[in-house]
C-alpha cells in the first residue's frame, strides 16, 4: 500500500503532538517509527487510521485521501492497548479469531500462526485467563489472519519474552519477504534483527527524521 | 402449594400448552440477546424499551375501550412492538446527541414512557390490566402471541446465524469494525430494532419490570460456569429454560405473576453458581495447599 502524509500536524486540545510531518511509504517498504514514550509514535498510527480526526494537513492511501478511503479490510491493525475489548464475557482464543477473519482462511494458516507466536496451546483458553503479552500474541495473530496489506503494529513486542520475540520477528520479516508494507512502532533499541527498510523517528521537541537503512552486508552466509 | 395437577393440565388444558410453548421460545430468545445486551453493556436499555413499549399497550387500550377501534382491542403486542422500537430509535438519538453522557438517553426516554403509558391506561379506565404488563402472565397468552413470538424467533436466530461473526466481533470489540468492514452504526441500528422487538414480546410474560431480568441473569450466572463463548451461551439457554419451567410451575400452583416467579428461579440459580463456585475455588486453594506442604517441609 502507498502511503502519502502531506504536511500533517496533530494536536489533542491545545498540545501539539506531531507537527508538519511529510513522507512517501512505499508498497513493501518495512518502516519503524522510533522515539521516547510520549513522542506520538501511537498518535501518528491513530492519524493513519482515521481513528483521530485530522484537521491539519493530508493522508493518502494509494492516492485516495483517508478521508474518503474505504478498504479498511486490507489493513490489519494491532493496537499498543487493548481496553477497548471486553474481557470479562468468556470467550475462547480459536473463537475470537474464528469470529475476526475476513476469508475462509485455512486452518492450517492459523494453526502455524499461533505456533510462530508460541500460543498454540493457549488456542482453546478463553482470553480472560491469557497474561498481557499472550493476549497481545492473539491480537497480532488475528491481524496477520486477514492477509493484510499493510500491517501495523503499535509496539508488539512490549510484553512478549525474549524467546517469543525471536518467533514474532521472524514472522514480521516473512510478512514483509511476501510483499505486505509494515509500520511497526517500536521503542527498543534492538531493531538489527528486524529487515525494516526505513525509520522514522519523533522527537518530543516535535522534529522527526525519516530514513532508508544505511545498506548492510548480508548478514546470511553465501555458500 | 406445589401441585402436580400442573402435569397433566401440561397436556390437556389448551391455555398450558400455549403458555408452555410460549415459555420454551422465550427461553431461548432471552438469553441470546441478553448476552450481547451483557458484552454491549446495554442493559439498561431493555429495561427502557420495555417501559416505552408499554406506550404501544396503554394506547392500544386506549383505542379500543376509550374510542371504540378495535383494531387492536385483543392484539396490544402489535402496537407494543412498534413503540418499543421507536423507543429504541430515540435511544440511539439521544445517544448520538449526548456522545460523552450516553446513558442520558435511558432517563429521558423511560420517563416518558412510563408518563405516556400511564396517561393512556388512565383515559381508558383499564388500570386494572396494568397489574398484568408490569409482572407477566404467561397463562394468559393467546394463539395470535404465539404466531409473533415464533416469527420473531425464526427471524432472530437466522439473523445471529448468518452475521454471528459480526455480532460477535463488533460486539466484543467496536474498533474493529472498521477491519472487518462492518458498519458500525448501521450495525447498532439493526441490534437495537431487533432488541426492541424481543423485549416487547418478552413484556407479556415477565413484566415491564422484569424483562431485562429474564434477558440477564441467565447470562450472568453462565459466564461465572461457562469456559467458551459457545458454552456460555448455552449453559444461559439451559438456565434460562429451566427457570421459565420451574417459573411456569410456581405461577400455576400459587397463582403468582409469571414474571415473578421465573426471575426468582433465574436468581436462585444465580446465587446456587455462585456458592458453588467459590466452594469449588475455596476446595481447589486447599488442595493445592496440601500439594505444597510436603515440598515447603522439604526446603526447611
Ligand atoms: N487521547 C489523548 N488525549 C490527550 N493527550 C493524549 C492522548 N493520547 C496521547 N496523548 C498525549 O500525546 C502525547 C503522545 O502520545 P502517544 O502518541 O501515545 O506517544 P507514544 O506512542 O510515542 O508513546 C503524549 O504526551 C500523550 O500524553
Ligand atoms: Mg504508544
Amino acid at each position: 500500500m502507498l502511503i502519502d502524509i502531506n504536511n500533517l500536524t496533530f494536536a489533542y486540545g491545545h498540545k501539539v503532538v506531531l507537527h508538519d510531518l511529510s513522507l512517501t511509504i512505499k508498497p513493501g517498504d518495512f518502516v519503524v517509527v522510533s522515539g521516547k514514550n510520549g513522542s506520538g509514535k501511537s498518535t501518528l498510527v491513530k492519524c493513519l487510521l482515521g481513528i483521530n480526526a485530522v484537521s491539519n494537513g493530508v493522508i493518502f492511501f494509494n492516492h485516495e485521501d483517508i478521508n474518503y478511503f474505504k478498504k479498511w479490510t486490507e489493513i490489519g491493525y494491532v493496537p499498543q492497548k487493548f481496553d477497548d475489548f471486553n474481557y470479562e464475557f468468556p470467550i475462547t482464543v480459536s473463537e475470537i479469531l474464528s469470529v475476526s477473519k475476513l476469508h475462509k482462511t485455512p486452518e492450517a494458516l492459523k494453526l502455524k500462526l499461533l505456533d510462530d507466536m508460541g500460543i498454540l496451546e493457549n488456542m482453546n483458553d478463553s482470553i480472560n485467563s491469557l497474561s498481557g503479552g499472550q493476549i497481545q500474541r492473539v491480537f497480532v495473530v488475528r491481524a496477520m489472519l486477514n492477509h493484510p496489506r499493510l500491517l501495523i503494529l503499535d509496539e508488539p513486542t512490549a510484553s512478549i519474552d525474549r524467546k517469543n520475540v525471536e518467533y514474532f520477528r521472524k514472522t514480521v520479516n516473512r510478512l514483509h519477504a511476501e510483499g505486505v508494507t509494515i509500520i511497526l512502532i517500536s521503542h527498543e533499541q534492538s531493531l538489527d534483527e528486524l529487515d525494516y527498510t526505513h525509520e522514522l523517528h519523533l522527537d518530543p521537541n516535535l522534529e522527526h527524521t525519516y530514513k532508508a537503512r544505511p545498506v548492510q552486508p548480508p548478514t546470511e552466509d553465501i555458500a | 402449594m406445589i401441585t402436580l395437577s400442573f402435569f397433566t393440565d401440561l397436556f390437556t388444558e389448551s391455555f398450558m400448552q400455549r403458555a408452555f410453548l410460549a415459555g420454551i421460545m422465550l427461553g431461548v430468545l432471552a438469553p441470546l440477546i441478553g448476552s450481547i445486551v451483557i458484552i454491549r453493556r446495554l442493559s439498561f436499555i431493555a429495561d427502557t424499551l420495555g417501559h416505552f413499549s408499554l406506550v404501544g399497550i396503554s394506547l392500544s387500550l386506549f383505542l379500543s375501550y376509550s374510542l371504540g377501534n378495535e383494531i387492536f382491542a385483543d392484539k396490544p403486542l402489535f402496537l407494543g412492538i412498534f413503540f418499543s422500537v421507536v423507543g429504541g430509535l430515540l435511544i440511539e438519538i439521544f445517544r448520538r446527541y449526548y456522545k460523552s453522557y450516553k446513558e442520558i438517553s435511558m432517563p429521558i426516554v423511560m420517563s416518558l414512557g412510563t408518563a405516556v403509558s400511564a396517561m393512556f391506561f388512565s383515559l381508558s379506565k383499564k388500570t386494572g390490566s396494568l397489574y398484568n404488563y408490569l409482572f407477566g402472565s404467561i397463562l394468559t397468552v393467546t394463539d395470535y402471541y404465539i404466531v409473533v413470538i415464533a416469527v420473531t424467533m425464526v427471524v432472530v436466530i437466522l439473523l445471529y446465524l448468518l452475521f454471528f461473526r459480526q455480532i460477535i466481533s463488533v460486539s466484543f470489540e467496536e474498533g474493529n469494525a472498521k477491519f472487518l468492514g462492518i458498519n458500525l452504526n448501521f450495525f447498532q441500528l439493526v441490534f437495537i430494532i431487533v432488541l426492541s422487538v424481543v423485549v416487547s414480546i418478552l413484556l407479556e410474560a415477565a413484566g415491564v419490570l422484569l424483562i431485562s431480568s429474564m434477558m440477564i441473569i441467565p447470562v450472568a450466572a453462565a459466564m461465572k460456569v461457562g469456559w467458551s463463548f459457545r458454552s456460555t451461551t448455552i449453559i444461559s439457554i439451559l438456565f434460562s429454560e429451566l427457570s421459565v419451567f420451574l417459573g411456569l410451575w410456581g405461577a400455576y400452583s400459587f397463582n403468582i405473576p409469571s414474571g415473578a416467579t421465573i426471575v426468582s428461579v433465574n436468581i436462585l440459580i444465580l446465587i446456587i453458581i455462585a456458592f458453588a463456585k467459590r466452594a469449588r475455588l475455596a476446595a481447589a486453594k486447599k488442595r493445592s495447599k496440601q500439594d505444597a506442604l510436603p515440598d515447603s517441609r522439604q526446603s526447611l
